[in-house]
C-alpha cells in the first residue's frame, strides 16, 4: 500500500491529469470554436507566447508586485512540477538533481499558494469567490502532497517509517491538488487558465498590442461588411457573432476584478461590471446561466436572471442594455486588465447591433445621432455658426486650395461659450508666438467619434469621408486640435481610410511653443494651486502624459496629482456617448472625479477636454461635497495667464 | 450653448459684426477742439479689448458750420481737419478687430447759437425747440443744398479717414426727423404737408451721400419709434417712414429709439433712468423691424446679458446697444464670453454720465472711475511687483470698497471695517428712496468682488486705534464718511429736527405733516421728499436753490417733479431754514427768502433736514502723528497720477496714513471712488 501510493500513484495521477488536460483542451477549443472564423491568425503565433508572456503581460501584471511574485512562484511552481513529474514518473529518471528540482518546484507553488491564501484570506470585493476559493488549497495540497510524495520516493526520507495515515493523506492532498489544477478545462481549473491564457497570447485581437512593450492599439477597428452581411448584423448579436479568438479572450478572464475597481461606471453603482460583463459572455459561450458566477454583481442586477447560450441574443438574455450604454470607453478596465482582454470593443460591438440593426438607442443619443445626421454637429447648432468664436481675432479660414502651416480644428468646441475660451486662447497664443495658422471652413464635420462610439458607424463613416475631402483640399503640415477626441479621430481612426495626419493636441502644441521659445513664461503662476485631469483619449488611448505635466510645470509652481492620475485617470463621464444615454446610479461619475480632486485641496483643476469641461465644470456643490468645489480651467487658460497674454 | 444670439455674427454692408451688443452713439464730451485725441480714443479702444465689435462713437456729430458743438464737445464733421483724427481712432479699434463707425447730423434748432461762429439756427419752420432754448429761423433752400452738401462732405471725410460706417442721425428731433415731424415743420412748399413732403429733405441727404461714397460704404440711419407727443410722430407713422428709407436701398442699417426729446419731460425717456423698467421701448423697435429689411439696432434700458440674449432671440431686434452698460463696464462682453456675467459691474441707470453731459460736462460713471481716463486709470488691476503689504481699511461705503478691491487685485493683505451689519454706507441710504433701488447695485457688484478676491471683512465693529495698530497696517486707509451735517440753530439737540438718515433708516417715524428742508439740492433732498410722501405725510419741500433738486441732472430731475406733483409735495425754493422752535406739540420752522430777505413760518409736526454730511475724522486725529506720512496724502502726486512717495517708508516699520471719500470732505460716489482708485492703484 504504502509502495503504490509512493511509487505508482504518482504515475497514475500523472496520466490522469494528462488525459483530463487533453479532454480539457478539446472541450475548451470546441466552446471557442462557436465564435466565427475570422482573423487569418497562424497557428505559428503559439510560438510567440513565451515573449509576449515574459515581456508584454509581465509589463502589466508587474504594476501588482504581490500577485506578479505569486504567480511567478506558484505558476512556475506548478508547471516546472508536472513537466519534471514527466521524466521521473514517466520515464524512471531518477537522479539527485531531478529529485531536488520538483522538490524545489512543488516547494516554490506551496509558497506561491501561501501568497495566494493570504490575499484572498485579505478578501478584496474585486476577487471572485466560489471555485476561484479552491485556487489556493489546490496550489497546497498540490505542493505538501507531491512535495512529500517526492521525498518519499527518492528515498531521503524513509517511507515505511511515516505512518501510513500521513502517506494517505499526502496522497490524498496530491490527488485533489492535481486535479483541481490539471483539470483545467474540463473544470475551469488553473490549467484552464493556462490553456486559455497563453493561446490568448498568441491569437490576441489586436496583435498590435505585443509590437513593443507597452504598445498601445486603442483605435476602434472598421465594421467589415462582408462579414456583417453574412452574420445578418454590423456588430454582434448574440456571442457566436464575436470572432472565435474573442471567446478565447473572454474565455482568459482569471475574474481578478482588477476592470471593476478602474471602472468609473461600476464605482457610480451604474449598471455595469466589465468583469460581469465578459462573465456573460462566457455563461453564453458555455450555455448555462450566470449562477455560478462568485464576484461583484453588476449593480441593481441580481444573479439568475440571466442565462443563455451562443446563439441566444445578448440583448437581454445575457446582458442588459442598460449595461452596454453605461459604458465611457475610458478604458480603465483594459489598461487595468493582466490578461489583456478587451472590454470595449466588446461593448461597442454590441453597440453596432443595438444601434444599426435594432435602432435601440437611449432617447438623447438618439437625438444627437439625428442632429449630426442634419447638421454635421452633436448640439444640432447651425453649421454656419461654425466660425463664431473666431471672427473677432482675426483668423484666417482655408480655402479649398490655400495652404497654411498648421490648420487648427476647432472640433464641436465651437459651438460653446466656455470652450471657444479655450480656442480663442489658444489661437491668440499662436498669434502670439507667430505661427502661421487657420481654421477649416464651414463644411468641418463631427470628427465621428461620438457617432462610431454609441455604435453608428455609418454615421462615423459619412463624417470621415466629409471630414477627409474637406482636409484634401488643403495644403498644411500638421494639425492642431484642443479636443482629444479629434486627436484621436485623426491620429488613430482615419488612417483606416487612408488618412495621415500629423496631429498635435494643444498641451503638446503649446509646450513646444514654450519650449522653442515662440512663447515665454513671464512669471509662474503662484496664487493658485493646480491638479491636472487626464482625459481619457488623450491619456489612456494616446498615453499623452506628460506633456501637459511638462507644460504645467513650466506655467504653474504648485501641482499636486490626484491618486488616479496619468494612465490610470478618472473618467470624467462624458465618453463613450454616456453624457448622452446618462444611464443612472447612486452617483455621478463626474461628482466623483471632482471629490479626486478636492482631495488634493487645490483650488483649480486643469482639463485638456472640451467635454471634461463639461462634465467637471458641471458639477454642482451641494451639502455632500467635500467642501469647496476647484474652479475647472483649461490648460490653455493657465497658459495664457503664465505668458502675460 | 448660453448667448448663441449674442455671438452669432452679423455682416452689416461690408462690416462684419462679430457679436451682437454694441455701443451706440452717445454725446462723449471727451473731444478736444472738435477732434477726437487721446482719452477719447483710449475711452473706445478699451471697449474693443473688452471684446466689443462694433462702436458707433460721436452722438450728434455736427456736419455744418450753422450747427453749433461746443458745449458738449462734440466731434466737428465740418472740416477736414477732423480726418487724421478719426484715422487714429479707426486704427485703434481696427488693431483689436473691432469696427468703429460715427454719428454724422444737423441739429437745426436742437442747439444754442451762443458759440463760435454765433451762428442763426435753423429749422423748417422757425419753431424754437424748448429743451435747449432754440431759437431758430426758417430754413431756405439754398441753405437746404448746403447743408445736403454738408452732410455729403462730412459722411466722405469720415469715408476717407478708413472708419467703418456712418450712422446718419434723424432721431431726437435733429434736422432730419425735423423736417419728419409735424410738430415743427409747418412748410407748405415740397418740404411740408405729406409725409412724403416732410420725407424729402431726408430722402435727399441720403441720395447726395449715397451718390459720393457709393453703395459698399455703410451708411445707417438713426430715428425715433414715437416721440410720444400728441403733435408728433407716432409709431404707425415711424414705422411707415422707416419702411419708405429702407425701401429706398440706401440705409443699411435703422437704429431705433423711443421717445422724442425736445421736451424736458420727454428727454428723461431717452435714456431711461433707473425709474423706468428695463428696455422700456424695445417694443418700437421691434415694430419697425417688422417693417423693414434692414438690421434693426435698439438700446434704451438693456443692461444685462440676459436681456439682450432675449432681444435678440425674440427678433425684436437684430444688434443690441448697451452702451451705458459699457460706459460701467467696458470688458462686459469678454466677461458674458468667459461665463463671468456675474463679475459685470452693471449699470444702475444712475444717469450721472448723462446727467454731466447734459451740463456740458465730460461723461464720467459713477460707479467707476477708471472710464475715460483709461490713459492713468486701470480698469483692470494689475498686480503689483512690489512687496506683499497690509493694509488696513476703515469704512465700507464706496470709498472705502473700492480702496478693498484694487489694494487686494494689487495682490496685498486687506482687512476692511464696517461698523454697520453690511457694506454701502450712505448709498444703502440712497437706495430706500421710492424708483432708486437700484442704487443697490452699486454696492452688489463690490460686495460680489470682496467676495470673490477672499477679502477680510469685518462687519458690525466699529475700530479704534488700538484695533487698527494691532493688525500691524503697512498702510492705513480711512473711508469712514460723514455724519449729517445738522446745524445748531436748527435745535437738533433739543429734539427740534430729524436727520434725514433717520427717516430713511426707519429710526424715525415720518409725522402726519413734515416740512424738509434740504440744503443740497441733490437727488437726496427730493428723493426723501418722495419717500415720506409716499407713506402719506403731507410734505413741503424748502430749498435756498432756484429749484427743488436744482443739482440734479436733466434725465433725472423730470422724474422726481412726475412723482413729486403727483404726491402734492409743496415745492418751496428760494428759502433759507433759519430757526425751529416749538409750539405745544407743533414745531414753527422760520424761513428766510433768499431775495426779499422776509421770514414766513410754517407750523408742523415735524422738520427732517438734508444738508450734506460733515467728515468723521477722529480716527484721522487719533492716528496722523503716529503714522510715518502724518496723514499727509502728497496730492500732487495724485492730481499726477503718481504713486505717493511715502510709500517707501511703509515696508521697514510702522503705516502710512491716507484718507478717501467724504471723511476728508463731502464728495457724491464717483468722487469716492476715484479718490479710492487713483491712490490705491499704485499701492
Amino acid at each position: 500500500m504504502q509502495g503504490f501510493l509512493v511509487n505508482q500513484l504518482p504515475l497514475l495521477l500523472l496520466g490522469i491529469a494528462l488525459l483530463g488536460f487533453t479532454a480539457g483542451v478539446i472541450k475548451r477549443i470546441g466552446l471557442w470554436r462557436q465564435g466565427r472564423h475570422d482573423q487569418a491568425l497562424k497557428l505559428s503565433n503559439i510560438f510567440f507566447i513565451p515573449k509576449r508572456y515574459l515581456v508584454d503581460l509581465h509589463h502589466i501584471v508587474a504594476r501588482d508586485t504581490y500577485i506578479a511574485n505569486t504567480h511567478i512562484a506558484a505558476a512556475g511552481g506548478v508547471v516546472a512540477s508536472v513537466l519534471l513529474m514527466i521524466p521521473i514518473y514517466g520515464f524512471g529518471l531518477t537522479n539527485f538533481y531531478l529529485y531536488m528540482a520538483l522538490f524545489l518546484a512543488t516547494f516554490s507553488a506551496f509558497i506561491g499558494g501561501i501568497f495566494v491564501w493570504r490575499r484572498r484570506s485579505g478578501r478584496p470585493s474585486r476577487l471572485s469567490r466560489g471555485k476561484w476559493n479552491g485556487v489556493p488549497i489546490a496550489l497546497l495540497s498540490f505542493s505538501i502532497g507531491f512535495g512529500f510524495l517526492t521525498l518519499f520516493q527518492s528515498g531521503y526520507i524513509n517511507a515505511n517509517s511515516v505512518s501510513i495515515i500521513s502517506i494517505v493523506v499526502l496522497s490524498a492532498l496530491a490527488t485533489l491538488g492535481i486535479f483541481e489544477i490539471a483539470g483545467g478545462g474540463l473544470l475551469n481549473r488553473p490549467f484552464k487558465h493556462l490553456l486559455s491564457g497563453s493561446l490568448h497570447l498568441a491569437f490576441h485581437p489586436r496583435q498590435a498590442r505585443f509590437k513593443s512593450k507597452g504598445a498601445l492599439s486603442t483605435d476602434l477597428k472598421p465594421v467589415d461588411w462582408e462579414v456583417a452581411k453574412e452574420i445578418g448584423t454590423p456588430g454582434v448579436k448574440s456571442v457566436k457573432d464575436f470572432a472565435w479568438n474573442r471567446l478565447l479572450s473572454f474565455d482568459a478572464c482569471i475574474e481578478c476584478g482588477k476592470c471593476e475597481t478602474a471602472c468609473p461606471a461600476f464605482a457610480a453603482e451604474q449598471p455595469l461590471n466589465p468583469k460581469k460583463l465578459i462573465q456573460d459572455f462566457v455563461a453564453g459561450m458555455e450555455n448555462r446561466n450566470d449562477l455560478a458566477y462568485a464576484g461583484s454583481p453588476t449593480p441593481g442586477i441580481p444573479l439568475g436572471e440571466h442565462g443563455g447560450n451562443s446563439s441566444s441574443p445578448i440583448i437581454s438574455d445575457l446582458v442588459e442594455e442598460d449595461t452596454i450604454w453605461s459604458c465611457t470607453s475610458c478604458r480603465a478596465c483594459v489598461q487595468e486588465c493582466p490578461m489583456m482582454i478587451e472590454h470595449v470593443d466588446a461593448i461597442i460591438d454590441v453597440r453596432r447591433d443595438l444601434t444599426m440593426r435594432r435602432g435601440n438607442i437611449p432617447e438623447t443619443t438618439a437625438e444627437a445621432l439625428e442632429n449630426l445626421r442634419q447638421t454635421d454637429n452633436i448640439g444640432g447648432n447651425d453649421p454656419k455658426q461654425r466660425a463664431n468664436w473666431s471672427l473677432d481675432l482675426g483668423v484666417a479660414m482655408l480655402k479649398d486650395g490655400e495652404k497654411t502651416d498648421v490648420l487648427f480644428w476647432p472640433g464641436e468646441a465651437a459651438f460653446e461659450l466656455k470652450h471657444q475660451k479655450t480656442l480663442r486662447l489658444v489661437a491668440q497664443l499662436m498669434q502670439k508666438a507667430g505661427i502661421e495658422f487657420a481654421i477649416p471652413d464651414l463644411r468641418e464635420a463631427d470628427i465621428g467619434d461620438f457617432a462610431r462610439r454609441v455604435g453608428e458607424e455609418v454615421l462615423f463613416e459619412t463624417m470621415v469621408k466629409k471630414n477627409m475631402d474637406l482636409l484634401s483640399n488643403y495644403t498644411f503640415n500638421k494639425i492642431v486640435t484642443a479636443d482629444p477626441h479629434v486627436y484621436h479621430s485623426l491620429k488613430n481612426e482615419y488612417s483606416s481610410y487612408g488618412g495621415d495626419y500629423q496631429i498635435f493636441h494643444h498641451t503638446e502644441f503649446l509646450l513646444q511653443m514654450l519650449e522653442e521659445g515662440k512663447i515665454s513664461v513671464k512669471e509662474k503662476i503662484s496664487d493658485r494651486t493646480y491638479t491636472y485631469h487626464d482625459p481619457c483619449y488623450l491619456g489612456r488611448y494616446n498615453s499623452v502624459v506628460d506633456a501637459p505635466r511638462a507644460l504645467l510645470a513650466m506655467t504653474v509652481e504648485n501641482i499636486t496629482e490626484m491618486d488616479k492620475s496619468g494612465m490610470n485617470s478618472r473618467c470624467c463621464g462624458w465618453g463613450g456617448g454616456a453624457a448622452f444615454s446618462d444611464i443612472p446610479g447612486k452617483r455621478r461619475i463626474p461628482d466623483m472625479r471632482m471629490e479626486d480632486a478636492q482631495q488634493t485641496k487645490v483650488d483649480t483643476l486643469v482639463v485638456s477636454c472640451p467635454n471634461c469641461m463639461t462634465m467637471l465644470d458641471g458639477v454642482v456643490a451641494t451639502s455632500e461635497s467635500l467642501g469647496p468645489l476647484p474652479e475647472v480651467v483649461d490648460i490653455a487658460e493657465v497658459t495664457a495667464r503664465a505668458v502675460a497674454l | 450653448m448660453s448667448y448663441k444670439h449674442i455671438f452669432t455674427p452679423l455682416t452689416i454692408n461690408k462690416v462684419n459684426i462679430a457679436n451682437r451688443i454694441i455701443s451706440t452713439a452717445h454725446a462723449e464730451v471727451y473731444a478736444e477742439d472738435g477732434f477726437p485725441q487721446e482719452r477719447y480714443i483710449k475711452y473706445y479702444e478699451e471697449k474693443a479689448k473688452g471684446g466689443l465689435s462694433l462702436a458707433i462713437c460721436g452722438g450728434s456729430s455736427p456736419v455744418s458750420r450753422d450747427s453749433p458743438w461746443q458745449w458738449w464737445k462734440s466731434v466737428n464733421l465740418a472740416t477736414d481737419e477732423v480726418i487724421p483724427h478719426l484715422a487714429n481712432l479707426a486704427d485703434a479699434m481696427h488693431k483689436h478687430n473691432s469696427n468703429i463707425m460715427i454719428q454724422a447730423t444737423h441739429m437745426g434748432r436742437r442747439t444754442t447759437y451762443a458759440g463760435i461762429d454765433w451762428p442763426h439756427l435753423v429749422s423748417p419752420s422757425g419753431v424754437r425747440e424748448p429743451v435747449h432754448r432754440g431759437f431758430c429761423k426758417t430754413i431756405e433752400k439754398h441753405e437746404i443744398k448746403s447743408i445736403i452738401a454738408d452732410f455729403v462732405a462730412a459722411v466722405d471725410r469720415v469715408k476717407q479717414s478708413g472708419m467703418d460706417g456712418v450712422e446718419i442721425s434723424a432721431a431726437h428731433q435733429h434736422l432730419i426727423d425735423q423736417f419728419w415731424s409735424p410738430r415743427s415743420n409747418k412748410r407748405t412748399d415740397e418740404y411740408g404737408g405729406s409725409l412724403e413732403n416732410r420725407m424729402r429733405f431726408g430722402k435727399q441727404v441720403f441720395e447726395a451721400v449715397r451718390e459720393k461714397v457709393g453703395k459698399d460704404f455703410c451708411v445707417g440711419l438713426r430715428m425715433c419709434g414715437d416721440e410720444f407727443h400728441p403733435d408728433g410722430l407716432d409709431h404707425d407713422t415711424l414705422k411707415d417712414i422707416a419702411q419708405a428709407m429702407s425701401e429706398t436701398k440706401m440705409v443699411d442699417f435703422i437704429s431705433v429709439v423711443g421717445s422724442g426729446a425736445d421736451t424736458h419731460n420727454t428727454l428723461a425717456n431717452c435714456m431711461p433712468p433707473m425709474a423706468l423698467p428695463p428696455e422700456p421701448f424695445v417694443h418700437l423697435a421691434a415694430g419697425i423691424r417688422s417693417r423693414v429689411n434692414v438690421p434693426v439696432m435698439h438700446a434704451q434700458g438693456v443692461r444685462d446679458p440676459q436681456q439682450a440674449e432675449r432681444i435678440l432671440a425674440q427678433g425684436m431686434a437684430d444688434l443690441v446697444g448697451i452702451t451705458r452698460g459699457q460706459i460701467a463696464d467696458p470688458h462686459m462682453i469678454n466677461k458674458i464670453r468667459e461665463g463671468q456675467e456675474t463679475r459685470i459691474k452693471q449699470c444702475v441707470g444712475a444717469n450721472y454720465c448723462i446727467d454731466r453731459q447734459y451740463m456740458g460736462l465730460d461723461v464720467l460713471c459713477v460707479q467707476n472711475a477708471a472710464t475715460s481716463r483709461e490713459a492713468t486709470m486701470p480698469h483692470i488691476i494689475a498686480r503689483s511687483e512690489k512687496n506683499k503689504r497690509r493694509v488696513v481699511i476703515v469704512g465700507g461705503g464706496p470709498a472705502g470698497l473700492e480702496a478693498a478691491r484694487v489694494s487686494k487685485e494689487r495682490g496685498h493683505d486687506v482687512v476692511l471695517f464696517e461698523k454697520n451689519e453690511e457694506v454701502g454706507g450712505q448709498v444703502n441710504l440712497s437706495a430706500k428712496i421710492p424708483q432708486r433701488d437700484q442704487m443697490a447695485g452699486i454696492i452688489r457688484w463690490y460686495d460680489m468682488e470682496i467676495k470673490r478676491l477672499d477679502i477680510d471683512v469685518r462687519l458690525g465693529k466699529a475700530v479704534d486705534k488700538a484695533g487698527i495698530i494691532k493688525e500691524e497696517p503697512d498702510i492705513v486707509i480711512l473711508a469712514t464718511g460723514g455724519t449729517e451735517n445738522i446745524e445748531d440753530k436748527w435745535g437738533p439737540k433739543e429734539g427740534m429736527c430729524v436727520s434725514s438718515w433717520d427717516v430713511l433708516n426707519g429710526k424715525v417715524k415720518p409725522a402726519k405733516n413734515v416740512l424738509i428742508y434740504d440744503g443740497m439740492g441733490q437727488h437726496a433732498g427730493a428723493g426723501l421728499a418722495d419717500f415720506i410722501a409716499s407713506k402719506g405725510s403731507q410734505v413741503e419741500i424748502v430749498t435756498p436753490d432756484p429749484k427743488i433738486a436744482d443739482d440734479v441732472g436733466g434725465t433725472t430731475f423730470p422724474i422726481m417733479y412726475r412723482r413729486l406733483y403727483a404726491l402734492n409735495v409743496v415745492q418751496t425754493p428760494n428759502y433759507w431754514l433759519e430757526e425751529i422752535y416749538k409750539e405745544e406739540d407743533k414745531f414753527i420752522a422760520v424761513l428766510l427768502n433768499e431775495y426779499t430777505e422776509v421770514t414766513e413760518e410754517r407750523e408742523v409736526d415735524q422738520v427732517v433736514i438734508e444738508n450734506g454730511t460733515v467728515p468723521n475724522e477722529e480716527l484721522y486725529h487719533a492716528l496722523r502723528e503716529e503714522s510715518l506720512n502724518q496723514g499727509i496724502t502728497d496730492t500732487d502726486d495724485l492730481y499726477a497720477n503718481q504713486p505717493q512717495k511715502c510709500l517707501q517708508l511703509c515696508d521697514d516699520k510702522g503705516f502710512v496714513l491716507f484718507r478717501v471719500g467724504d471723511c476728508i470732505s463731502m464728495h457724491n460716489i464717483h468722487g469716492a471712488i476715484y479718490d479710492s482708485l487713483r491712490l490705491c492703484k499704485d499701492f
